[in-house]
This record gives structure tokens, C-alpha cells and sequence, in this order.
């Protein structure tokens, strides 16, 4: 069963149709579930144009990497993420935390940092722009 | 009457290219420090296609890296480079600068004169040497990768609507459908390629395919930067091809910091890119509306672009590197195809 979207829905309008624009395609055919690789066939400098996209829109700025530095938030300095661009057993586990929306079975073992991208949804990128919407409303209050 | 002018916007793809434009601009804190953002961009060199258009290539000094980190400030220092430029009809954007800023939108919005990305030549030029190729080698099909991009969609599209049959390689179900539409075939990338003779690597990221995959004695038509081909043993008799390579058109003059620029940014001594050729268009013929801009690019546009740039003597060059490729090349592909026939 597909998950709910617990998104916003004026982040998910806003999301979609950075996505749709992005990569050409119709406003339906990208969903809250969307693998935007596998699913909608997004390459990386596509990445960088719905990065801007959505920077321009919510007027905020993604941290390159983001996932990965909250995934890595908490860690003691004897626990290690990635051996060889490989994730640690541990490393799946905070990542699978930082991103809830992927099924935990996709964090597999010998998942490489590289292929990380390969499990972002577009409810990763919702929920990344609500963290940082909010972050910027604390901010200006 | 003036002759008319355009511009194109370049950016250095590694240190070693900036520190040129330190040098050409005689600037050594350019030439040495590592970050390029503080710099203001400036003229690397002027072109002319003499009594057609006279165009310069300006260099906005950051690396790849900064443009990728930091688009918003890229767009501001492609906007100030533009707000420098005097007299101009048309400007074109070259590697990440035609990429970054919503492919050209975010730049127009700034910009009173036209923005062009270069993605309408460039497709031309690609279908063009692809159509050239087919014919030499006596092929009917090809694989064209990078379908989810805005060249690639129109390199298939186009070469379709010319009667070729094409299979794009590629992920995704909305990729699928897509094609599945416009009567295309999609299958994945090894499918695809490991099937056909030409294949086209119309690619927004390099190294997508393994040279594995290819067939001996096929051709890769390459568009993308850097190289669709992944690190590996290639295999015997490939042939890879720029191809977005143009002839350097008649009377066209680049004096010796254009010839160096040509030199180093890998044009080569007889070619151009189509990217740059877009915006000399554009100014030579009085077009206001540009070609390219923002992620959609209907065929129409590319067939516009090439109708334009054939009434100046414009034409699209089978190249590998800096070389012209000759028919000979071709003959090993063109009798295994005709050996596999009987």
C-alpha cells in the first residue's frame, strides 16, 4: 500500500511542479512516492535544476549533502558511517532514520554512499523543504 | 550599418582553465587563488564571421563546483556579465551556465536581451551527424541515451520524425511512457546499446554507459561532457564522435587569443561547437526569440535553428577530437552490416 502524505500540501504543489518542470514532465505522473531516479528518470545536473527550483521557490538554500550530514548528526567520534564508500551496518541504520519515507528493506548491506541518491523519493525532498521552511520561519520570528 | 553582436558565456571547467583567463587578463589574483567567485567576468576573446556577425566569449571565472554550490550567486555574476556587454543581440551560454538557473529562465528574467542556452544547435548538430553517420555506415537503427534531458529527448524526437528507428536507453517508468508516445522504443541502458551499431550519449551526466556494452566496430556519437563512456577497455574499430561539432564556418576569424581559447577549450583548430553558433545565429539573422531556454525545447525550435544556420553556409562536421572522420572509417561497420545480412 502506498504511504499517506503527511507533506504539506503547498510544499507537495510547490515540489511537484519543480519536478514536473524540471524533467518535462506532467504534473500527475510525479507522485508524493516518486523515485526521482528510478521512477522518473532523473540524472544528477537535472538534481541541480530542481535544487535551484526549489531554493527560488521557498527562497532558502539546500545544503549539498544534507541527508548525509543529518544522517551522520549524533554520531560518537568511534562510530564510523562509510568504510570505502561503503555503509556501516550502523551507517544504514541512521540513514534509514534520516529518511523514513524509503522502505527500511532498500537500505541494504554493501549500500555505497554513491548510490544513495538511488532511494531518494520526492517526499524525501518534501520533507527536506518543510525542515527548512521552518527552520527559516524560527529563524525571522 | 553596425554588424550585429552577440556574446557567449563561458566558465572554466578546471584550475588550469582559469588560471588561462588569469593569464589572458593579466590578472594574477585570478591566476592564483582558489576560489573564483570574487572575480568579475570579463573577455577572453572576439570572433567574427566577417560582415555576418561579430561576437566575444566572456568568462565567468568559477569552477564547477561553485556554480554548483551556489547557483543563485552564479546567476548574479552571469547577470552582471551580461549588464557589461554593450550593443548585444543575442547571448549564449555555455557547459554548466546553460544548466544551472533553470536552464537560461532565471538569467532571462534578469536580462533584457535574449538568452539562448545552445540546446536547439547542439540536438541539430547532433541529428545531423547521426543522419550522416547511418548513412555511411549503412545502419537503420540507433540507441540514443540521456532521453530524460532536453537534448536527448529532442536528438530521438528528431531523429525519429526523419524515418530512423530509435531505442532510447534509459530508467524510469514516466521515461517509458514518454517515448511510448512519441513511438519510440525504451528499453534499459545495456539493451539498448548492446543491440545497435550507433549510439548517440546525448547524456546531462558523463559516464553513464560501460564501453563493454558497445559492439567492435560501432559508433558513439558523444554529446555529453564528460564522456558518456565509463573508464575501461574499449572495444575494436569504436569510433567516438563529437557530436555537436560544426565546421568552422568561412571567414570566420578568432585572432590569437580565440585561436588559444579554441585550443584549449578543445574546439580545435577547425571546428566549433554548436552552443556557440546559436547565439551568432541569432544575432546574424535579427532573431529575437531564442532558440533554447528552460527544459522544454520543442523540435520545431531545432529544426528552426537549423534551417537559420544553413542559410549561412553553416553545416554539422563528423569529427572525432579535433580530426575529421573520412568515409574510409566507416567501411568495417558498413560490411559487418552487410555481413550480417547474409
Amino acid at each position: 500500500m502506498a504511504p499517506a502524505n503527511p507533506c504539506d500540501p503547498a510544499i507537495f504543489d510547490v515540489v511537484q511542479d519543480a519536478f514536473a518542470e524540471a524533467l518535462g514532465l506532467d504534473l500527475d505522473e510525479v507522485s508524493y512516492e516518486s523515485k526521482i531516479i528510478d521512477d522518473l528518470g532523473a540524472e544528477s545536473l537535472d538534481l541541480l535544476d530542481i535544487v535551484f527550483r526549489l531554493e527560488r521557490s521557498f527562497d532558502i538554500k539546500i545544503p549539498r549533502g544534507g541527508i548525509e550530514t543529518a544522517a551522520k548528526d549524533g554520531l560518537a567520534g568511534d562510530e564510523v558511517y562509510e568504510i570505502n564508500g561503503v555503509l556501516t551496518a550502523l551507517g544504514l541504520e541512521k540513514l534509514s532514520r534520516a529518511m523514513p519515507e524509503v522502505p527500511r528493506e532498500e537500505f541494504r548491506e554493501g549500500l555505497k554512499v554513491a548510490e544513495v541518491p538511488l532511494l531518494f523519493r520526492v517526499a524525501t525532498f518534501c520533507r527536506l523543504i518543510g525542515h527548512l521552511v521552518e527552520e527559516k520561519a524560527q529563524l525571522s520570528a | 550599418m553596425s554588424i550585429p553582436r552577440f556574446a557567449f558565456l563561458v566558465h572554466p571547467l578546471t584550475m588550469n582553465q582559469r588560471r588561462f583567463v588569469g593569464v589572458r587578463r593579466m590578472d594574477w589574483a585570478l591566476y592564483t587563488r582558489k576560489h573564483g567567485r570574487h572575480f568579475q567576468a570579463g573577455r577572453i576573446c572576439s570572433l567574427e564571421m566577417k560582415g555576418v556577425a561579430m561576437g566575444e566569449v566572456v568568462s565567468v571565472p568559477w569552477l564547477p563546483q561553485e556554480l554548483i554550490g551556489d547557483q543563485s550567486g552564479g546567476v548574479e555574476a552571469m547577470a552582471s556579465a551580461v549588464e557589461q556587454l554593450k550593443d548585444v543581440q543575442a547571448v549564449g551560454l555555455g557547459s554548466l551556465l546553460a544548466v544551472m538557473g533553470a536552464r537560461g529562465e532565471a538569467l532571462a528574467e534578469r536580462c533584457e536581451v535574449p538568452i539562448t542556452t545552445g540546446a536547439a544547435a547542439t540536438s541539430w548538430a547532433a541529428i545531423e551527424n547521426t543522419l550522416q553517420v547511418l548513412e555511411r555506415t549503412g545502419e537503420t537503427e540507433v540507441a540514443v541515451l540521456g532521453f530524460s534531458g532536453t537534448v536527448g529527448e529532442a536528438v530521438a524526437e528528431g531523429l525519429a520524425s526523419a524515418g530512423v528507428k530509435v531505442v532510447v536507453g534509459g530508467k524510469g517508468k514516466a521515461l517509458a511512457r514518454r517515448a511510448e508516445g512519441m513511438g519510440i522504443g525504451f528499453s534499459s541502458i545495456e539493451e539498448a546499446v548492446r543491440g545497435r551499431r550507433i549510439v548517440v550519449g546525448a547524456g546531462t551526466t558523463g559516464g553513464v554507459l560501460e564501453p563493454g556494452f558497445l559492439q567492435p566496430h560501432s559508433v558513439l556519437l558523444d554529446v555529453a561532457l564528460p564522456s558518456t563512456l565509463r573508464v575501461g577497455p574499449r572495444p575494436k574499430g569504436l569510433i567516438v564522435l563529437a557530436a555537436e561539432a560544426m565546421n568552422l564556418p568561412e571567414g570566420w576569424r578568432r585572432g590569437f587569443w580565440g585561436r588559444v581559447y579554441h585550443l584549449i577549450s578543445g574546439y580545435g583548430p577547425s571546428q566549433i561547437y554548436a552552443c556557440l553558433a546559436e547565439p551568432m545565429v541569432m544575432a546574424a539573422l535579427g532573431i529575437e526569440t531564442p532558440f533554447a531556454q528552460g527544459r522544454r525545447l520543442p523540435i520545431s525550435q531545432v529544426q528552426a535553428f537549423g534551417e537559420a544556420a544553413k542559410s549561412l553556409g553553416l553545416s554539422a562536421r563528423l569529427a572525432s577530437g579535433w580530426k575529421l572522420v573520412d568515409s574510409q572509417q566507416f567501411h568495417t561497420i558498413k560490411a559487418r552490416g552487410l555481413a550480417s545480412l547474409t
